[in-house]
């Protein structure tokens, strides 16, 4: 089908906007800054791993990276661990108790995320978790909720009853039919929760700024990267080099799965 | 009534078990519960805590909060800087949001007519949903410092190329607004193909013999077949601007220079977390969740399906 050609331009012209910054990024954690000022487009002279060393070194970036795989997992386990039964029961529940709950879920997409910052930095302080990644292990799960428990209560609506039934009249157990009827047929509907949450969790930020604060044994990737502003000063190189650093887990996800992440994110957007 | 919301039993020759406690269950989803609890302690709690300091008089952690009224509400309204956010928060949506809408609705038109390389581009147009504020922020803050990309480019076109664009207070609200479009129009293009993706192609081909060009296209078949799903995604949008496009405040301008960057979502952390005056944050708290329902609704209004 033929476009005119102004409709094309934009396209690519977008694609170009968003693939340059990237590659500058790649080429310019190679380089120092004068190299990066006057040739900023330019190949690097040498593939000189230099500054990735001294961003790793300089802002503990392997702590770092460990902190965010720990918060990442133990979130993501205990997010299925609640919204698996959660989705469960409500798919099953007909009862106007059941509509209530889901409805509170749904709220839960329009509470301000800057709002809300303080009173959870105040139950951090409550519980005594401030300053730990624990509570952060703990909270994640509570705001990945809605999404989760949206996304799986409808596919499991789609398992027939009689499914069940036959399950149930065999002597299964609740808990037995959840296990070996729903969770096989909501192997798609939990990969993509799993997906979302991956990258929501290892993405957070704000919370995990003040909630965990500075301390390097502590922090996730995402605190630790912006000290590097602090610590390199306008080192461009190694600033870039500990970007490219904590974006590399993401794109490796991506390209691994990257059908199942698009189909993640436009069904987490929509049912959101 | 629980039982007539069924789906309708295909086998009627075996009658469905007693089962008492599943009748039970079914009216009250008890599985639900420990999720149900989790979310209300961490995410229902601060929500009803933030109405609560918002009537306090609360200086700083370490006094004793005293109630206030509704003299946070006095404060506020009557705060040149708050006023500034409101200004800010405004034009950030009202250029943004539209912009992005419009590109973002040709990109994913433009991508479901299936031209040439449709599968790279829908590749790349989901990298900036995948990536954290603060590697987005680090990397404008590398292509907008003075000595970066951008003025390099400028520079070699024979245009100025010494700005500095994030600490100019000309240019640091349009250059975040940049970076929402750069971020936000990729996104929402793939968001939208996928609604394009199921227009009745019948539709689309009775119209191209009756000669409609692109634009006839775009604009008179897919954008009100579309119109509601325009409206969730814009919704969602405006929401993202509103409430968490303020991290790259945080991250690269800290509101400044003077207030020219302070949105209403920064306000609040500003207030908390800098200026300890908890009390006026949590009412600007208030103010940008009440924000948040009429632009909402309004959105549904203009957006709504027209059929």
């Amino acid at each position: 089908m033929k476009f005119p050609r102004i409709s094309g331009f934009l396209a690519w012209g977008y694609a170009l906007l968003l693939v340059i910054p990237f590659y500058y990024l790649v080429v310019s954690s190679f380089k120092e800054n004068d190299d990066i000022f006057t040739n900023p487009l330019k190949l690097p002279a040498t593939w000189d791993f230099g500054n990735y060393g001294e961003a790793v070194g300089s802002a503990d970036l392997v702590p770092a990276v460990a902190n965010s795989v720990i918060v990442t997992g133990l979130a993501l386990a205990l997010t299925l661990l609640l919204a698996v039964p959660a989705a469960f029961a409500l798919s099953r529940s007909t009862g106007r108790a059941g509509r209530i709950v889901e409805a509170t879920f749904s709220l839960g997409f329009l509470i301000p995320t800057f709002a809300a910052l303080f009173p959870t930095f105040l139950l951090a302080a409550f519980t005594g978790l401030f300053h730990t990644r624990t509570f952060l292990i703990l909270l994640l799960p509570a705001t990945a909720m809605p999404l989760a428990v949206v996304i799986l209560t409808q596919f499991m609506r789609t398992i027939p009853r009689e499914l069940e039934e036959a399950a149930s009249m065999d002597g299964a157990s609740t808990l037995t039919i959840l296990r070996h009827v729903h969770l096989p047929i909501c192997i798609p509907g939990i990969a993509t929760v799993v997906l979302l949450c991956f990258l929501s969790f290892w993405n957070e930020y704000l919370y995990s700024l003040i909630i965990i604060g500075p301390d390097p044994a502590q922090r996730t990737i995402q605190v630790a990267l912006p000290t590097l502003q602090l610590t390199t000063g306008t080192d461009y190189g190694v600033l870039m080099a500990g970007t490219v650093f904590t974006l590399l887990p993401v794109f490796a996800v991506y390209a691994i799965t990257q059908r199942q992440m698009q189909r993640a994110l436009v069904s987490g957007a929509v049912k959101g | 009534m629980t039982t007539q919301l069924d789906p309708p039993r295909p086998d009627l020759a075996t009658p469905p078990p007693l089962r008492r406690p599943d009748a039970w269950r079914q009216k009250f989803p008890g599985l639900a519960l420990p999720g149900l609890i989790w979310y209300a302690v961490f995410t229902i709690g601060p929500v009803i805590a933030m109405f609560v300091i918002a009537f306090l008089d609360w200086p700083g952690m370490l006094v004793d909060p005293g109630f206030a009224g509704l003299g946070n509400f006095r404060d506020v309204f009557s705060d040149p800087v708050f006023w500034d956010a409101v200004r800010n928060s405004a034009v950030q949506i009202a250029v943004g949001l539209p912009i992005m809408m419009v590109l973002a609705f040709l990109l994913a038109f433009y991508v479901v007519r299936k031209p040439r390389g449709h599968k790279v581009l829908r590749f790349w147009l989901f990298v900036p949903a995948l990536i954290s504020a603060p590697a987005t922020a680090l990397m404008f803050y590398s292509l907008l410092n003075p000595d970066g990309l951008v003025n390099g480019v400028l520079a070699a076109l024979g245009l100025d190329g010494s700005r500095a664009w994030l600490a100019d207070e000309a240019t640091a609200l349009p250059s975040l607004i940049m970076i929402d479009l750069w971020a936000g129009i990729g996104y929402s293009a793939v968001l939208l193909a996928s609604r394009l993706d199921s227009v009745d192609e019948e539709i689309v081909q009775a119209a191209m013999v009756d000669g409609a060009n692109n634009t006839r296209l775009a604009w008179g078949i897919y954008w009100p077949i579309a119109r509601d799903f325009i409206g969730v995604v814009a919704m969602l949008q405006f929401l993202s601007i509103l409430f968490s496009s303020a991290q790259n405040v945080l991250l690269l301008t800290k509101g400044g220079p003077g207030t020219s960057t302070t949105t209403l979502s920064y306000l609040i952390y500003q207030k908390a977390f800098v200026d300890a005056d908890l009390g006026y944050s949590q009412a600007v708290g208030i103010v940008l969740f009440v924000v948040g329902l009429i632009g909402m609704f309004t959105i549904r209004r203009l957006l709504r399906p027209t059929h």
